[in-house]
This record gives C-alpha cells, structure tokens and sequence, in this order.
C-alpha cells in the first residue's frame, strides 16, 4: 500500500536529496536499456537492435549516430519528453535532429517516475546534465586515442568530435563502439549557462508533428491483436455493488461477455477499481450501446445518503467553530489584539468539488496471461502502478510491463491507475487483451475529486492596512481519506499549500483546520490545496487593501518582508526552495510593470492582482475583467513567473496560458455537486470548459533562471487565476465573489 | 449491416450497426485513431471531421447516413492544409494534444470557407472545439499565420 508519505512530492527522498539519486544513476552502465524501452510510437514494434553505446539508462547512442533519450516521466502536455531531452542533448552537444525520445516503461531502475508534483525537472535536471556530460567525455576520449592526441585538444560540438589543429573530424556515431569500451567518468565537465545551446531555449515539443497529423498514440488510441473493449457500468454512490442485472442482454452481435465487478473493498488496496457491470464486445459501440441499455439494481452503502450541499454547509460552520491548531503555528496573542480593536477584515470563503475531466477519458489496454501481464495506458506513475498490478494479480513485477502511452491531459487524474486495474482483472477473466474505454460520463461521475473547502479569514488592521492580528481557519475533506478509512483532519502536506506558509508578516496569528469525511474518493488535481487556499487568501488581502483605501500591490509589497526567507511551521523546505520574500516581490514588481497596473482602463472595466508561491515557484498574474452580458469576461492576463532554472521558456509560457485557462474554468464554472451519493453532474454541458471566446490574450515574463535551482511549472500558475478574477471584477463592479464557481 | 464509405479518398467497406457513430466506426473498423473521443455528446468537437467539406461531429453521425459522402479526416488534412499542419508544429500549439486533432479540422474547414479570419470569425468557429489544456490564444495565432502563409502563396496553387 502506498503509504501517505508517497503523496507528497515534498517528502520524497529523490526530493530530498537530488544529489544522491544523482550518483546512483551516474556509473550505471552496461545495463541492458532496450529490453525494457519500447518507441511510443508503434510501441508495440520490435526493441532495436543494441545500441553502440550506452553510458547509462537515459541515453545510448547508435552506430549510425542516433541519439536516444530515455524518458521516465509521462508526457501530458507538459512538455517533458522534449525537455528531458533538451537537457541531455545540450550537455552531450548533440544534433537536435538526430535526437529520438524513447519512453521507459515502469521500473524502480529509473527512480521517481511519479509524474506529480512539478517535480521532473527538479528531480533530474542534474542527474540528466550529467548523463549527457559524461557521454562526451567519453566521446572526445575515444577520438583522441583513435587519432593518438591529448583529450585536451579535441572538441565536441554538434554530434562531431573535432581536432582543431589536423581538422580531423568523427561524427558521434563513428565513436559510439569506442566510447562503449570507456569507463564511465565521474566528474565531466558540464557547460556553463553561455554554452547551452538546448537548454533556456524554446523549443518544439518533439510530439508536436504526430500530434499535428493525427499519429500521436494516446491510451485510447493502442490496439493489440484480438483486443477487446471494455465499458463499465458503475454504482452512482460509492461502494454499492450490483444486486441483479434486469435485463441481461444475450446473443447481441459483437458481445463477449457480461462481467460483474466486487465492489472497491472499503479499506485498501489504494486506487482499486469502483466495480460495478462490464460489458465486454468486439467493438466500442456495441459495448457502450449494451451498456447504455442495462438495468441494473445496486446494494446500499452508507455514502447513498452523501450530499454534497450538505457537506459544504458543515465546512462553512466549521471554520466559523475553533478547530485544531497547525502544530507550530501560533504566533503572539491573537485574541488580545482582536480586543485591542480597529478596522476588522472577516470572510468566508467557499470552493466547489471539482472532475480533473482531461480531454481524454480513462482508459487502459491490458493483456494478462500465464506468464505476465503487460498494460498500455495514459499513467502519471507507471512505476507505482506495475506494482499495484503485480499485488493485484500475484505476480513478480518483473513479469509486469507497465508503458505510458501518450496522455490526454491528466491533471493528477491518471496518478490513479483504477482504470488499468479495471483491465487488468477483465483481460484475466478473458483470457484476452481487453481496452477498457471511460465515457465522459464515467469521468465526471467517478472521478477522485478536488475537495470542496471552506476558509474563513479575520484580521484587525494598522492604519496602513497591515494586519496586526490574523485568524485563518481552513475546513476540507483531505485527500488522506482515501487512504485511511477513519482519517479526515487535513494533513501537513495539504496546510502547507498556501495555508500554513503565508508570506506575510503578522505579529499576531493563529491557524485552524477542521476536515470531514467525504463520501466520495478525493484526489489531487492541478495545484491540489493551493487553489483554494491560494484563492482566499489572495481574495482576503485585497479586501484589507480596499478596507483601507489602498492600491492592492502596494499593500501587497508592505506586508511582505523586504527580504529574508520564510520560517514555516511544519516541515522546512530543503535549502534552495524556502519562500524567498525577495524572488516573491520580483515577480509582483514585474507583473505590476507588464499589466501596466497604472494604467487607467475604460469604466467597467478592472484589474485584479493575486500572488502565490508553490511548487516551489512564484507566480504574479494580473486579469483586465469586466462583465458582459451578465457574465464575468475577462480581456487580458499577465503572468509574471519565477521557476528558477528552466529548461524549455516556451513550454514555461504555454503551461501559463494553460493555467489562466484552467484557472479560469474552475473560476467561472468548477462545481461538481453530489444528491444521494451520486455524482449530478454528467458530461461538458453540465460541467463547462472554459470555450475559446472566453480565453484571454495571455502575456507571460519569465524571470531569468540566474543559476537557481529548478522549480515547477506545470502546477503554480493554476492558484492565483481565480482570485485575480475576484478582484478584478470587485475593481470593476464594486461587486465581491467569495464562492466559486462565480455565481454572477 | 455493410456499408461502403468514402473515406480520405479511399473506398471502404464496414459491417457494423446501422447506428454506429462515424466516430467509432473510423477509430474501431478503418484504424484511424486521430479522431477522437472526448464526450460522445456533441459538446467538445475532439471528434471533428469533414463531410463534403464541412466540419462535423463524428460521435452524432450513425454510419446510416453516410453512404455516397465524402469523409475526411485529420490524417488526410496535410495534403489539404499543409500550411495549416505547418504552422500548428511550428507554434508549438499542442500541449496534451488529444483536442488538437479536432481543433485542426475545425480550423481547416473555417480556412477552406474564409481565408483571412478575424479573431472574431475564429472564435465563432471553434467554439465546438474545448481543449482542456488551455492553448486557445496558440491557436488563434496559428490560424492566422496559416491564414497569411497560404494567401502569400494562394496564387501558386
Ligand atoms: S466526442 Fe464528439 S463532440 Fe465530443
Ligand atoms: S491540447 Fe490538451 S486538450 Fe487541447
């Protein structure tokens, strides 16, 4: 079982010390990569002959001069097999154009391959340079003894090995059998930040052109021989299990089989599916038609009686009640300075549940027989589900091949490999490869769903507007509740997200969460608790800023420390990653300069501001919104973001633009609400994506990387979208939203 | 029930239920898979195709009504559009990329109906199309530069 500990990113050992996974991985080499990399495209082709060289697990080179990179991370639109691949061509000095992307399957050899948290460049931003470094020491080396010359006075540049003085040249490929003989280095040199030619520059992720002409292979899109398809009917609360089937279907042209599914046991294994009716047939249509007709009768559960109405009015009394301290939180007398008096500020805040809904439903292809089992689906974490798949059947994992295809869109939904175990237990009954297709029903109605929370905000403030006293109290359904069955306090993890880790000088402070037990699976999603704690606190300072008459930026920059580093109570941030009041305050400043904040904008129309750190990284936006036609539009976005060293600026724009347009779904229309234990809600036209007319122009500034460590990207643009919009449209209209989705 | 399509140029003959999508009768019986499926609905244009020449839904069309038209698809849109294709590598459009096979169509069919589109003529016509990732303003832009790139060299062709 995975333990909580795993959720977290923050507490994963790769994390906490990159340098160690470093040197486990630097030295590796004579291992045998291809046995266990299949291309994605055409995965299922032939493993290719054995390279000529291969240093280590990510990278090995062909005679003919082909570099593969191997990527261990899955590839949701993020940019990462691109970038993965940037950071090794660069330090190896190689032809973009002769560069391959490979995709690992799941395997411990690889380390982390949890693809979560916007941590892959962090986690292998070093490890990768010195793969790529190595290999063309190796590379000069075996050129200079070929020619009988110093190392010294032979370059490598451009997929060639070059001796200046003779102008001799070999190209990489001529060098690789060579290069094999060599010991792996220890220490290569790497090239400083002038010499990267791949790294800190845009470029095209290598999937576009498969993607642009239809040939990209996603979950849905994998076929095996004699495969069939699979749709599952599932109980509408959690936890029912299936009484009778009304109406078995029998002698339907194209049907195999009709199978019933237990119930997910109420306690472990983490991720099991839901259970319920599946219908097996030779062909999608017919499974979906047959499904689409079955009467089905389902046992009870305690969650029939789960409403989610319900649930949010008990948060919202929560956080009005005293609830359990953070541990270490408490700073000087809150109550006393309450009394003092002043210009109080006191809110409620309140979020919906939200479907992670990728544009690609969940779906898996498995195939298990006597002596294994091997599964194609769009995974975050191959790696964890091989061993969820191997514990579920028995096996050895080394009999079980997990490779990620393609993902359509995860947004933390495919860390939970439910519906590969799905296909797994169908293709064992069946003895035959099965693909297991999620409608959009089945996502938006059995989803693991981003929590439903309250917070409730009270401050007395100084004549500035600075708080002298602050109240915070945080009320949701944790995540932990999925993993334990009597958990439902919030955990560390989740307080740290925007909560408990405020950057704002306060004497006087005191933090509280309360949780409740959900009756629905809840799951991480883009930015997990820092959507709504980003939310409120960001939507609660600018109303201390209007509560004094101030501009919100200059409030925002006088509570903020001029420098220094966040102490936060809880577990500290590893050295390199605390919130650096100063990298916080660059990014408002250049925010406040892109929007051109000062500006006057025509009446009705207003900016609003919002700043949030997390993942490690700062992100300032600003929004132009206005109302039109009864509904909030919003015209312009500016995102000012520090990620640190980044590989890939292009992709650092793109996950911006993507997060102004994520942000604002859940903004104007994220609510997913539960009657009688099931899910309301069904498909697009009761749970809205934000649709290309509503999507603003997006102008995005990066902060130059300046040698800092790397941070994320894909996660920290998503907190500050929603609250910008508040304020913009509180700056517009004079009107205040304290709920969202935006009841307008 | 047997019924002989064209598709992308090509004769293609499928036995399947007279009610069976466009959809899935590409992606389950012709093995053409950049079509997608993300709703079944109607309501996010991932399954977009052209139909004598105008984009559709390929998830509401039964394979009933499709004798004696012409269907194509995203893998036949290069030859068509290659500026189009062109400029969606070129710009990086894609992020997850499932939605981009549909939005493709969409942009080609309002491209083969109106060659220089506004921003506004844009958002009129994939408003069908949601891409979940958010590279709406990448597409526009795209769109225009394929727009400009095909009238800079329309007469030559
Ligand atoms: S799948 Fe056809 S419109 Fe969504
Ligand atoms: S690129 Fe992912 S849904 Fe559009």
């Amino acid at each position: 079982m995975k333990s909580i500990a795993n959720l977290s990113p923050d507490l994963s050992s790769d994390y906490l010390s990159p340098e160690m996974s470093r040197r486990r991985f630097l030295g590796v080499s004579g291992m045998l990569v291809l046995g266990a990399c299949l291309p994605v495209r055409g995965a299922l082709a032939q493993a290719k002959a054995a390279a000529a060289f291969e240093p280590n697990l990510f990278l090995a080179i062909d005679g003919d001069g082909t570099v593969r990179v191997t990527a261990h991370r899955s590839e949701m639109g993020q940019g990462i097999r691109t970038a993965l691949a940037q950071v090794v061509a660069d330090e190896l000095d190689a032809d973009w154009s002769r560069v391959e992307v490979i995709q690992a399957e799941g395997d411990e050899k690889y380390g982390n391959q949890n693809t979560d948290g916007s941590v892959s460049i962090l986690l292998n931003y070093d490890r990768l340079r010195a793969t790529g470094a190595s290999a063309r020491l190796m590379l000069r080396q075996a050129a200079a003894s070929r020619w009988d010359v110093d190392v010294e006075s032979v370059s490598a540049v451009n997929h060639e090995v070059i001796h200046a003085a003779t102008g001799r040249r070999l190209d990489y490929g001529e060098l690789a059998a060579d290069a094999a003989q060599l010991p792996v280095p220890e220490d290569a040199p790497r090239k400083n930040e002038a010499e990267h030619r791949y790294i800190g520059k845009p470029v095209v992720h290598v999937d576009a052109g498969d993607i642009a002409r239809g040939q990209g292979v996603f979950g849905a899109d994998y076929r095996l021989p004699n495969m069939a398809t699979a749709v599952v009917v599932r109980c509408p609360w959690l936890g029912g299990g299936v009484k009778a089937i009304a109406n078995q279907p029998k002698g339907e042209p194209g049907l195999i089989s009709i199978e019933t599914l237990p119930p997910a046991p109420s306690a472990g294994p983490v991720f099991a599916p839901l259970g319920g009716v599946a219908v097996v047939a030779e062909d999608t249509w017919t499974a979906i038609r047959i499904a689409r007709g079955l009467q089905i009768e389902w046992t009870d559960s305690p969650n029939r009686s789960f409403d989610s109405e319900a649930l949010c009015r008990s948060l919202r009394e929560a956080v009005m009640q005293p609830g359990t301290p953070v541990p270490g939180s408490g700073k000087g007398d809150v109550d006393a300075a309450f009394a003092e008096g002043g210009t109080e500020v006191s809110a409620v805040y309140e979020t919906a549940f939200l479907a992670h809904a990728p544009m690609e439903p969940p779906v898996a292809v498995a195939d298990v027989s006597e002596s294994g089992c091997v599964v194609h689906a769009p995974l975050q974490d191959p790696q964890s589900a091989r061993g969820l798949i191997a514990g579920y059947l028995g096996m050895d994992p080394g009999s079980v091949a997990v490779t990620p295809t393609l993902l359509g869109g995860a947004f933390g939904r495919k860390s939970k490999p439910d519906f590969a175990l799905e296909a797994v237990e169908l293709s064992k009954r069946l003895k035959r490869p099965v693909r297991v297709q999620w409608l959009r029903e089945d996502d938006i109605r059995h989803d693991f769903y981003h929590a439903a929370a309250a917070q409730h905000h009270r401050a007395v403030l100084d004549d500035d507007g600075k708080p002298k006293a602050w109240l915070q109290r945080s009320a949701f359904p944790s995540i932990t509740t999925v993993f334990a069955a009597q958990a439902s306090a919030p955990a560390p993890f989740e307080l740290e997200q925007g909560f408990s880790n405020l950057p704002y000088a306060v004497e006087n402070q005191r933090m509280e969460s309360a949780g409740l037990r959900p009756g629905v699976r809840i799951g991480w999603l883009r930015s997990v608790c820092n959507v709504f704690h980003g939310f409120s606190a960001n939507v609660f300072a600018d109303e201390m800023a209007a509560a004094v008459g101030r501009d919100p930026i200059e409030h925002r920059l006088a509570m903020i420390p001029a420098s220094g580093k966040l102490q936060q109570p809880g577990m500290p941030a590893p050295e390199g990653h605390e919130l650096d009041f100063g990298r916080l305050r660059e990014v408002i400043k250049r925010v406040r300069k892109l929007a051109e904040w000062d500006r006057p904008r025509p009446e009705g129309v207003g900016l609003g501001f919002a700043v949030h750190q997390s993942f490690r990284s700062y992100v300032a936006t600003v929004l132009e919104a206005s109302m039109a036609n009864g509904r909030p539009r919003v015209s312009n976005a500016y995102v000012a973001l520090d990620c640190g060293t980044y590989v890939n600026p292009d992709t650092c724009v793109a996950q911006m633009e993507g997060a102004v347009a994520f942000g604002l779904s859940l903004a104007l229309y994220g609510d997913i609400g539960m009657k009688d234990g099931a899910v309301v809600q069904s498909n697009f036209h009761d749970y809205p994506i934000l649709r290309i007319a509503e999507a603003p122009t997006t102008q995005v500034e990066l902060v130059p990387a300046q040698g800092r460590l790397p941070a994320g990207v894909g996660e920290p643009g998503v907190p500050p979208v929603a609250p910008a919009l508040v304020n913009a449209l509180h700056a517009a209209t004079g009107t205040r939203h304290r709920s969202l989705p935006i009841r307008a | 029930m047997v019924y002989e399509l064209n598709v992308n140029g090509n004769g293609q003959s499928v036995d399947v239920s007279p009610d069976t999508p466009l959809l899935w009768v590409l992606r389950d019986h012709i093995g053409l898979t950049g079509t997608k499926y993300g709703c079944g609905g109607g309501y996010c244009g991932a399954c977009t195709v052209h139909v004598d020449g105008s984009a559709v839904r390929s998830c509401q069309l039964p394979v009933a009504d499709l004798e004696g038209k012409s269907i194509s698809t995203i893998e036949s849109l290069e030859a068509r559009h290659p500026e189009l294709v062109g400029t969606w590598v070129a710009d990086n459009v894609a992020q997850c990329g499932y939605c981009q096979a549909g939005q493709l169509m969409s942009a080609a069919a309002l491209l083969d109906a109106n060659p220089a589109p506004t921003d506004q003529d844009i958002d009129a016509a994939m408003t069908g199309n949601i891409c979940r990732c958010g590279t709406y303003a990448r597409i526009r832009a795209a769109i225009h530069d394929a727009a400009s790139q095909r009238n800079a060299g329309g007469a030559s062709e």
